[in-house]
Parts: structure tokens; C-alpha cells; sequence
């Protein structure tokens, strides 16, 4: 690597293992649940959080202090807490790298948040695809029980709890929290209605919080290093922490990497990813997943920050970088990208279920150099109306739809003009 | 209450209603599919878009889910919202075939409506429509997944609202499927509901298939006569025949909900075998040669005999207006009271319900509204359908059910159940109104005493009994627990079920003390000599020893509109008009008034005088089969009262002062009249006798089966129970009887065959569902007799 960059989550990551009980202690694991349990309060806790400026990493970006301060703390049992590490955005698999490389991670970001929150139950809820991480987890999770960490009185503390893993049947949606809750409790995987929101009403109807993996995380090195440490990490002013990039794509390395929040976007496909494979140039990135939109070559100096990020038009999501070569078309592209949330809506409303479809079949016409130009006005009319959909399934695609007309609009109706791909061999 | 603008209308709602519920209210339509009044806001269809042009959160919002903010200026007709739902139709309209003409939803269907109102005309797509397999959903439900739109009201009503688990959604994506995991009949006694909600031709009324477009039917405000309950439908017919029956879909009574009984329970009414000819001795005549053979024989042997060798039968299910002029006759020829029930305890206990204060008497919408509900001596699936659905509706809002019963009552809720042996679910009464319990054993008492405890607490309880699960005795214990409850700040009720649309008006048109052993003295007496029957079967519903007389009767009347056994052996026989056939009122459990509307004339269906389903090219001045006329008519001709209906109600009030109002009733504005409560019966003379010894048996009413009219609906005959005899477990070991074992079953001299079953039963009961025709049937429901319950050999 070409530079020197903290090593916070993947500090025990050692390629092609997971890291033991003793390797995570050796590093320093669970410093912060003996402080926490030892000499914070659930408030102190929360207040470390707030304070750190750690931010959602699950896609969203929501500030993870103001999320707590909405949870009903003294409410009675039970309060839920649940790790979504769902991960089925394509491009997306950080979660699935830290869980493989350092289980313990995620157990004692559990522990210590459910400590901050007053959860006495925790679920992971785990992608059907993760059965290996599904399995080191459980292994991990013995383990902490074996050491005091989890179960009753942890640390001989009044504090109590019990973990479970939950593995999904496999779909998109349940990424959405309020689908993840209603998939745990057996139902159909439908978004809720909110409010009321899963802080009042969440898991069986009881309070609950739910987090992604990457960010429960980072709680207890928050806990044990201080919340001016953790800010420091980064390198915008405003941002705070570490971020693990999942790169893909046309790059010579596509590899999972934590970097400081605001590593600039071209240090991020230069230097870690090798720079964009083939020796081809830089067309175009999803910055944060398949549900953000494209950035193109113009975008390339931008940190890798949620407000930053947002000012270029696109999101941070779930920091998973797929780059575009200049050979890629990007009408194609999107089209897959449409497919693949087409096949992925639960069916619950109408703009998801209707909509995404003939916007994929619309697609699908245009790329193979069918379409007409009422066809390109009908997709620009389609993206305000398909964003009125009932959850951010819809909303999601289109985050690619929306920036392939305005950034390669001309390459859309090249499609048209020549009736085939600009871009095909023929 | 927020004030905000609609499209420049002014309308303020309550704090907390949304954006679509106070444009309903300013008189703006919002089109919308998901939405429903019953089911509330979901959020899928996204077709209730507006603006919020003024707000907390301007722009596009959903009407069903945006609450109202003081001050709120919204629009419906701002261009974004508006093409907002023009893609929402269009998106729907992609997949949905054009087969309006063939589908029967076509003239009534919302997405049609949506379609024009949205102007959508032209399509936009290429390529093929989505297609889906078609699921047999029974004999009720025609089932045409390609036009359905995903709104989700069916599950909603399935499985919420009426709490059913064999339909819902299945699959994802643009492939979500309402249906069935495996195709075949809906088992909730509720499913007809899913042709009422569902907004396309995707769920229709499968009896009325193909039968008639929407606008040609004749349709009317109605009110159901297939229970006591009175809910509101609006049937439709065509060419002389009864099509289909939906539900009213105004808030009240039934919440816009019906059960299956009261939908697809009106094949009586087109009956190739139902009686249209009038009978003198049997030889055809016309109907006015019968009326007139009817008064001057019931007159002439009253003159010639007394009038004590008249019996009149008053009806559960003829209108009000029938039963009181019948009263009026009796009086006119100073007969005795018309015995409106033969069940005497049935009838005692109606007699006492039926002069409770009004303030007492619960209706569907305080059950609905109820913090707990007790189920008493009550089996409100058969009795009153659509009152286990309310209490569904409680149950969903938090409230707490209870079953105190001998039988294992089905309901649509979850209850907590203490089975208890009939004669002392009076004294579990008695008890909760702080009696001290007496002959309740300990372990009835302590879970007595939790309900106790949580009937104190509640704030609005409803106390549910029926007339022959309780009895007289019953009634008194639930009267009294309800009347000693009630404070300013507490609102208990009670609710008895009875057994048809009119028997509350009976019950007080009867004089206040029951003549059951009065009646047992008439009949014995040997002086009976005429006997008329208004639209009730006694030979199906009375044991030997009373229809024994009344088949030795010197004039046998009969004015039905049913083929039943009575109207068979009857000597002189009217025909009647149905309850859908005439103006008229019924008068509910809760002891409302309620008018009526006549929806079609009576008259053969074209369908049985045609060939082929065509109307006949002969012509003639006269409806076939039009001869029948409404009870009411027959009897005001009878009286010598003039001036149709409204002669016939001013004559009634100016006899029977407690029905004051009748006059006014008008059907399409739903107006109801409160019966007053009354002179509260005399106290009970000598208490019950001891319980048998042995066996007892105790027969109740089925969902369909026994209810007269829609046991002669051919269409329900799947939802007829089986002809079984229910016992113990360990009594039917004791029996040597294994389940599903033939077993005669002997009480009272009668006796038939019925399959064993074991059920959760107090021991030493055996437990018989009635049906029509059966030969135990005939004995009263809720009594107990002794019983003989043995293996059949050579079975």
C-alpha cells in the first residue's frame, strides 16, 4: 500500500483467517466494554457516541447519536437491538469481510450499544449468502459467552444479554429496517408504515434499534479512545472515523480496505485500486453502491464524505466503489442495475412493483437500440414519480436512473440515433 | 380541530385525521384504492397523491398518510399530483386486461373509474401483458388474478379485519399473487366480504356470474333478514330474481361487513320449487279467494268454537308490521296473544330482553367499541354472525374475550374459555354481579373471579348472551349484572342474540309474562280448531306433542314464501311476498326499528319461465308467479285497514303504543326508531327443577343449516354442518364409542343417527347441531334433556 492509514476495525484482519478471542483481545478487544460496564454510564455512553459524530454506515448516513437519543432507554424489557448485516446492495460486502476477519468486532460493538441503549436482546440479522461469517459469528459468540462477555451479569455488571443469529431467507428488501423487522418476526418482509418508528415500535412492538454492522463496530473504539480520537481519524473536518471501502469494478484491485472518511475518490482508484484495469480511463463510479448515483470523471477529487459526496450530487451509501471503464455503457449498466431492483421489490406498491419494471423494459429496449425518443422522455418522467414510492427501494434506483440522464444523456440518445450501442462491437 | 383549505374548500377535522379523510369531509374526492374507511390507511397504491402547497412538508404527499396541520393549503388538481396519479394508473393499467366487457365488475369497478377520471386512454407500453393462473376459490368467489392491482384489501379484510388464515399474498415483485397456498374453498364464513372490497373484477360474487351488468339491477337500502342483527345490505335483482346481496358501506351497522349467510343466502328466493300458487283445500285458487276463505273460516270458528279455537303463529322473520297486525287480529277476534315462538324458553327469555331499558341494550357498534366482552351461554358465529366479527373488531383494539360456555364456541378472536355446564352459566352471572357463587365449584370460581376482576375494571364491557343458551333465568342474571355495572363514567351493555329479524318487536308485541304453560294447556285443552301459520314452519321446528294438534286442526293456514313442510300439509295456503319483495321494517337485537325498502316485485324469475334463458315471446297482463303479496297486505285486507302500507303502520301505532314512530320510518335514509323499554317482567315463579340424571343432550344452531331462509339456499349447502353428536373424550370411551362411529341418539321420543365426535365438553353432555328437517332438530335449542346415546349396529 502506498500510504500509511489507521487500522481500527481490520487492525486483527489477516488474509484468509478470522481473527480468535485472544487475537481480539490482544488488539485491544473489549478495552471498551470493561470501561463501558466499569466506569460509564448507559448516558456517558451515548453522550461518547453523540459526541464522536459516527454516522450511519449502512447506507443512509444518519448521525448514530441523534438515532440513539430517540430510543425510549428507561422503557421496560424488552428493547431490541438488531445488527442489519443483510448487505445485499450490489457492490456491497464490507460487512461480510469484517464479520469473516474479526467477529469479535461486531459482538462487542453489540454489547456495549445494547449497554448505551438498554436492550436486553440483540438478533444479527445475517444475508443468506453469509453462512460462513453466519458460522464465525456464532463461534465468536460462544467464545464472549465463555469469557463473561455476553450472557448474564457480563463482567459481573447488573448488565445482561443475549445475542442471537438470524439468518434471512435472502432478499433486497430486508435491508430496509422496518422489512428486516418484519421478516424477523416471521412475516412478510413489507416496509412499515412509520411512525411509528422502530424506536416506539419496533421488533414484536417493542422499542428497538437497528444498526448496521460496520457502525456498531466502531462504538466501543469510540468508548475506549474517545470521540476527539475518533474524529480525528478522518480527513474532512466534518467527517469522523475510518470507512471500510468495498471496491469493484473495472479496477486492477477489487478489495475491501478501511480509510480514513474523506480519502479523496481518485486516491481511492489510483492508489488502492490499482487504477482502472486494462490500462482504460476512468468513465464513471457508484461512489456508495448500487443505489447511489453515478459520479462521473469530473467528480474524481472528491472526499469520500457524506456532505461532500452529497454536494457532487451522489451519496457516501455503503462506501462500495464500483468503477466504470470508457469502454462500459452505462445505458447498460443502469439497465442491469433497474433489473436487479425490479426482481428485488417486495410488491407493496405500486411506483416499485409497476414502475421498475417498464422502466427495466424500457431499458432493455434502448440499449438494444429499439427505442424512440418518447421513450427517453418517459424514463425523465418516471424518475419524480417512482421517488413517491412507499420506501427508498424505489427511490434507490433511481439514484442511477436519474444521474444516467443527466451525466450520459447524450450517450442514451446516441442509443436512439444510431439504433444500436455506440459503444457494441457492432 | 386544524382548519386547512382543499382545493379552496374551508373544512376543519380532528386533530390527528389525514389530508384524504378531511377531503372526503369537504366534499373533495381523493381517488385512492388501498385506502378503505373499515381497514384505514396503507400507503401502497400511491394513487392519493396531492400537493401540500402550504404545510410542514410541502409537495407531493399521500393524502391517506399526511395528517392535517392547521393551516394546510393542499390541492388535488396541481400538476404534479396530478401526474403523479396518471402514472399510477397508467403503471396499473400496463398489466390489467381490457376484458371490462366481459368482467362483472364492469360498471362498478374503482380502476375504470380511475382511468377515465385520470384520462388515461392511450397506452404507452409495448410488449405483453402479465398473466397469472385462476385459483377455485369455492363456490362463493370467482377468482381473475390478472385484473388485480395489488391493492391489498382483500388480505386485509381476510386476515385482519375478519381474521381468516387460508388467503393472503404469496410471491414478490410484479409477481404478487392473492390467493390461496393451495386452490380451493375459503373457509372464513366472512370471504364473501373480498367482493365487496376488492376494487376490480378480480374477486367477484361467483353465484350472480354472468348474470346481469350492474346498472340493470334493481337495487334497494335493505336490511338483512337472515338474523337479528340487522345489517345493512343492498340487494340487487333482475328479471323477477334475487342476483346477489352487498353490504351497505356506510359505517352503520355492520361496518360495511357481512357474513357469508346473509350474501350468498338468498337462493330461497328463486326457487324453482317455491309455493307462488294460493291453495284452498287443495285446489289452486287466486290469492284474494284465499284471503277471503281465511277470514271468514278463522272467523267463523271463532264465532262457532270461541275464540280459544283459534292459534295464531307469529314469525321471527316476517316484517313487524305483519306480526303486529296479526296481534291486532287476535285482539279483534279476542283470541289469545299469537305465540311468536314455540321454544318457550327461547321466548320467556326474549319477553324479558325485549323490555329492558334501551340504554342497556348493546348493538354492533358498542361491541366493536367494547374493552371486554363476555361470551354467555352465546355462539355468536350462528347465532349473529357479524357479532363475533365485531368482537374481532373489540379483540383488534385491545380488548379482552371471554367464553363462558358449555360448547367449545368458535369465534374469529383469540378468547380465554371456561367451559361450564349450561344450567350455571346463569350463577357464573349472577356471580360476577357480586352474587356469592353458589354451586360453582372451586375451580370455576377462581378463573370467574380474574373476569370478575377485569369486568370491574373495564370501562365499556359488553355482556353477550343468547335467548336460548340463557333462558329467562339467564337473562335476568345478565340484565342485572349489566344494570348494576353501569355508573356515569362506566358504560356496560348487553347483548342477547335471538333468532330472527324480528323477534325483538315480538317479543314485546307478547305480553310480558311467557304462556309457554299456556300454550301447553291450549293445545292439550283439545280445542284448537284453526290454526294459522305467518311465515314460520311449526311441523319443522316443534315437537310431536304440538304439531300433533296442529295437523288436526279444521283450517291448517299457512302464508309463507318458503317450501316448507308446513306450507306442504297447510290446508289453505298464500303465498307471501320474501323480505326483499315489500316495504316493510324489521326491528334488531338491539331493539331498532328499521325500515326497509322493496327491492324487486315478487314474480317467477324469467330464467324458469323462459326458454334458455331468454325472456318468453307470450305476453300477458299478469306477472307469473305475481300473485304473492307482502304478509302486511294480506293481513290489512284481512282487518278491513285501507291505505297500504302507511294504513297499515298508522293502525299498528294507534294499537301498540310502544311502536310509535313506525309510520315515519323511511328506508333509503336508514332511519331507526328505538323501541322503549317496558314494564320489566314479573319475577320468577318456581325455580328450574332439578337436572336430569345421566346424559344430557343440548342442541344449538349452526352457521347455516337451521336459519330457515338461507337453509333453502342451494349455494350453501357446503357450509352445512355434519350431522354429529359431540361428547367428551372420556364419555365417548365410557359409550364405547370411537370417533366417527355411528351413534343413535334417543331424547324425547325421538330419535336419529349421527357420526360420534369428541369435543371439549363438560362431561355428561352430549352436544347436537340442528339442522332443518333433522328429527331431534325439532327439540328446542339451549334446553337440556335427558339422553340416550348409543353404538348403531350393523353400521
Amino acid at each position: 500500500m502506498s500510504r500509511e492509514v489507521p487500522r481500527v476495525l481490520f487492525a486483527n484482519r489477516r488474509p484468509g483467517l478470522t481473527a480468535s478471542l485472544a487475537e481480539f483481545e490482544r488488539g485491544g478487544g473489549y478495552r471498551g466494554l470493561r470501561r463501558a460496564v466499569a466506569e460509564l454510564s448507559p448516558a456517558e455512553v451515548r453522550r461518547l457516541v453523540a459526541d464522536s459524530g459516527l454516522r450511519g454506515r449502512g447506507g443512509a448516513g444518519f448521525p448514530t447519536g441523534v438515532k440513539w437519543s430517540f430510543f425510549p432507554h428507561d422503557a421496560p424489557p424488552d428493547k431490541y437491538l438488531v445488527a442489519n448485516c443483510d448487505e445485499m446492495e450490489p457492490g456491497t460486502y464490507k460487512d461480510g469481510e469484517l464479520i469473516l476477519a474479526d467477529p469479535h468486532q461486531l459482538v462487542e460493538g453489540l454489547i456495549v450499544s445494547a449497554y448505551a441503549l438498554g436492550a436486553n436482546r440483540a438478533t444479527v440479522f445475517i444475508r443468506y449468502d453469509y453462512e460462513r461469517a453466519a458460522c464465525a459469528l456464532e463461534r465468536a459468540l460462544a467464545e464472549a459467552r465463555e469469557a463473561g462477555y455476553l450472557g448474564e451479569h457480563i463482567l459481573g455488571s447488573d448488565f445482561s444479554l443475549e445475542i442471537h443469529v438470524h439468518r434471512s431467507a435472502g432478499r433486497y428488501i430486508l435491508g430496509e429496517e422496518t422489512a428486516l423487522l418484519n421478516g424477523l418476526e416471521g412475516r412478510r418482509p413489507n416496509p412499515r408504515l412509520r411512525p411509528p418508528f422502530p424506536a416506539q415500535k419496533g421488533l414484536f412492538g417493542r422499542p428497538t434499534n437497528v444498526q448496521n454492522v460496520e457502525t456498531l463496530a466502531c462504538v466501543p473504539h469510540i468508548v475506549a479512545h474517545g470521540p476527539q480520537w475518533f474524529r480525528g481519524l478522518a480527513r474532512t473536518p466534518e467527517g469522523a472515523g475510518t470507512k471500510l471501502f468495498g471496491l469493484s469494478g473495472h479496477l486492477e484491485r477489487t478489495e475491501c480496505f478501511e480509510l480514513p472518511i474523506g480519502t479523496p475518490l481518485r486516491e481511492i482508484v489510483e492508489e488502492w485500486g490499482g487504477g482502472v484495469w486494462r490500462g482504460r480511463r476512468f468513465k464513471a463510479c457508484l461512489p456508495g453502491g448500487a443505489s447511489t448515483p453515478f459520479l462521473d470523471a469530473r467528480a474524481l477529487d472528491v472526499p469520500m464524505d457524506f456532505t461532500a459526496l452529497e454536494k457532487a450530487g451522489s451519496r457516501l451509501g455503503t462506501a462500495g466503489v464500483t468503477v466504470f471503464d470508457d469502454r462500459t455503457c452505462m445505458l447498460r449498466v443502469t439497465h442491469n442495475l433497474i433489473s436487479f431492483f425490479a426482481r428485488e421489490s417486495c410488491g407493496f406498491c405500486t411506483p416499485c412493483r409497476e414502475g421498475l419494471p417498464m422502466v427495466r423494459e424500457c431499458l432493455a429496449r434502448l440499449e438494444a437500440g429499439r427505442g424512440t425518443l418518447d421513450d427517453v422522455d418517459w424514463l425523465k418522467e418516471q424518475v419524480p414519480r417512482i421517488n413517491l414510492s412507499f420506501c427508498a427501494l424505489a427511490q434507490g434506483a433511481m439514484g442511477p436512473l436519474s444521474s444516467l440522464l443527466a451525466l450520459f444523456g447524450d450517450e442514451v440518445l446516441d442509443h436512439v440515433g444510431r439504433g444500436r450501442c455506440p459503444l457494441g462491437e457492432g | 380541530m386544524p382548519t386547512l383549505t382543499i382545493d379552496g374548500r374551508t373544512v376543519s377535522v380532528p386533530e390527528g385525521k389525514t389530508i384524504l379523510e378531511a377531503a372526503e369531509a369537504a366534499g373533495v374526492r381523493v381517488p385512492h384504492f388501498c385506502w378503505h374507511r373499515a381497514l384505514g390507511a396503507l400507503g401502497a397504491c400511491r394513487l392519493c397523491a396531492v400537493t401540500v402547497l402550504d404545510g410542514p412538508q410541502k409537495g407531493v404527499r399521500m393524502a391517506c398518510l399526511t395528517p392535517v396541520q392547521e393551516g394546510m393549503r393542499v390541492s388535488t388538481l396541481d400538476e404534479s399530483s396530478w401526474n403523479m396519479r396518471r402514472s399510477v394508473i397508467e403503471w396499473l393499467m400496463a398489466n390489467h386486461p381490457h376484458d371490462c366487457p366481459v368482467c362483472d365488475e364492469g360498471g362498478e369497478c374503482q380502476l375504470q373509474d380511475m382511468t377515465v377520471a385520470g384520462n388515461h386512454a392511450v397506452r404507452r407500453q409495448r410488449g405483453r401483458k402479465r398473466t397469472f393462473h385462476n385459483q377455485d376459490l369455492g363456490p362463493f368467489i370467482e377468482h381473475e388474478m390478472n385484473r388485480c392491482i395489488a391493492c391489498y384489501r382483500c388480505v386485509r379484510t381476510y386476515r385482519d379485519y375478519c381474521g381468516g388464515d387460508d388467503f393472503g399474498v404469496l410471491g414478490s415483485r410484479d409477481r404478487v399473487y392473492f390467493g390461496r397456498f393451495r386452490p380451493g374453498r375459503l373457509l372464513s364464513p366472512f370471504s364473501g366480504n373480498l367482493v365487496d372490497v376488492c376494487p376490480t373484477g378480480t374477486l367477484t360474487d361467483k353465484t350472480s356470474r354472468f348474470r346481469a351488468r350492474p346498472w340493470d339491477l334493481e337495487e334497494a337500502s335493505s336490511v338483512c333478514p337472515h338474523c337479528a342483527l340487522g345489517c345493512a345490505v343492498i340487494p340487487g335483482g333482475r328479471y323477477r330474481e334475487l342476483l346477489r346481496v352487498r353490504a351497505d358501506p356506510r359505517p352503520q351497522p355492520n361496518d360495511g361487513f357481512l357474513c357469508d349467510r346473509g350474501r350468498f343466502g338468498y337462493g330461497y328466493a328463486n326457487r324453482a320449487d317455491r309455493p307462488r300458487q294460493a291453495r284452498l283445500e287443495g285446489r289452486p285458487g287466486t290469492l284474494a279467494e284465499a284471503v277471503a276463505a281465511l277470514r271468514e273460516r278463522v272467523e267463523g270458528i271463532a264465532r262457532q268454537h270461541g275464540p280459544e279455537a283459534v292459534l295464531l303463529l307469529g314469525s321471527a322473520r316476517a316484517t313487524v308490521e305483519a306480526n303486529a297486525l296479526l296481534s291486532l287480529w287476535a285482539r279483534r277476534l279476542g283470541a289469545a296473544d299469537p305465540v311468536f315462538d314455540l321454544a318457550a324458553r327461547r321466548d320467556g327469555a326474549a319477553r324479558i330482553f325485549a323490555r329492558a331499558a334501551p340504554a342497556l341494550r348493546a348493538t354492533l357498534a358498542d361491541v366493536r367499541q367494547a374493552d371486554l366482552t363476555l361470551v354467555c351461554g352465546a355462539d355468536p358465529l350462528a347465532e349473529g354472525p357479524l357479532l363475533a366479527l365485531a368482537l374481532r373488531q373489540a379483540a383488534r383494539r385491545g380488548a379482552a374475550v371471554r367464553v363462558i360456555d358449555p360448547r367449545p364456541v368458535p369465534l374469529v378472536c383469540e378468547a380465554e374459555r371456561l367451559p361450564l355446564a349450561p344450567t350455571l352459566v346463569p350463577e357464573a352471572l349472577r356471580f360476577l354481579a357480586g352474587g356469592n357463587g353458589a354451586g360453582l365449584s372451586q375451580e370455576v370460581l377462581q378463573p370467574l373471579a380474574e373476569t370478575k376482576r377485569l369486568f370491574d375494571a373495564a370501562r365499556r364491557p359488553v355482556v353477550i348472551g343468547s335467548a336460548e343458551g340463557l333462558g329467562p333465568d339467564g337473562v335476568r342474571a345478565l340484565l342485572a349484572l349489566v344494570a348494576g355495572a353501569s355508573r356515569p363514567d362506566r358504560d356496560a351493555k348487553a347483548a342477547l342474540l335471538l333468532p330472527g329479524p324480528s323477534s325483538f318487536a315480538c317479543a314485546r308485541l307478547a305480553s310480558a309474562v311467557p304462556n309457554a304453560q299456556d300454550l301447553r294447556r291450549r293445545l292439550g285443552g283439545g280445542k284448537i280448531r284453526a290454526v294459522v301459520a305467518l311465515e314460520v314452519d311449526p311441523l319443522a321446528e316443534a315437537p310431536p306433542a304440538v304439531t300433533g294438534v296442529i295437523e288436526k286442526a279444521e283450517l291448517f293456514a299457512a302464508l309463507d314464501y318458503l317450501p316448507t313442510a308446513t306450507v306442504g300439509r297447510a290446508n289453505l295456503f298464500l303465498p307471501s311476498a320474501g323480505p326483499y319483495e315489500q316495504d316493510g321494517a324489521f326491528c334488531d337485537f338491539a331493539g331498532r326499528l328499521r325500515a326497509f325498502a322493496r327491492v324487486l316485485r315478487p314474480g317467477t324469475p324469467i330464467l324458469h319461465t323462459g326458454k334458455g334463458n331468454h325472456p318468453p315471446r307470450t305476453f300477458s297482463p299478469d306477472v307469473p308467479g305475481g300473485d304473492a303479496a307482502p304478509a302486511w297486505e294480506i293481513l290489512a285486507e284481512i282487518l278491513g285497514i285501507s291505505g297500504g302500507l302507511s294504513g297499515a303502520r298508522a293502525e299498528i301505532e294507534k294499537a301498540f303504543s310502544f311502536l310509535q314512530g313506525l309510520a315515519g320510518l323511511r328506508a333509503d335514509a336508514r332511519d331507526e326508531r328505538v323501541l322503549p323499554g317496558g314494564e320489566p317482567p314479573a319475577p320468577p315463579g318456581a325455580p328450574a327443577g332439578p337436572e336430569p340424571a345421566g346424559l344430557r343432550l343440548l342442541l344449538s344452531d349452526p352457521f347455516v343449516g337451521w336459519e330457515p331462509l338461507s337453509a333453502h339456499a342451494a349455494v350453501l349447502e357446503v357450509l352445512r354442518p355434519e350431522d354429529a353428536v359431540y361428547l367428551n373424550p372420556a364419555e365417548l370411551a365410557r359409550l364405547g364409542l370411537a370417533p366417527g362411529a355411528r351413534a343413535r341418539v334417543e331424547a324425547q321420543e325421538l330419535s336419529e343417527i349421527r357420526v360420534a365426535r369428541a369435543a371439549d365438553l363438560p362431561p355428561g353432555l352430549a352436544w347436537v347441531v340442528r339442522r332443518r328437517g333433522s328429527a331431534l332438530s325439532r327439540l328446542p335449542a339451549g334446553e337440556v334433556f335427558a339422553c340416550r346415546v348409543a353404538r348403531e349396529e350393523g353400521a
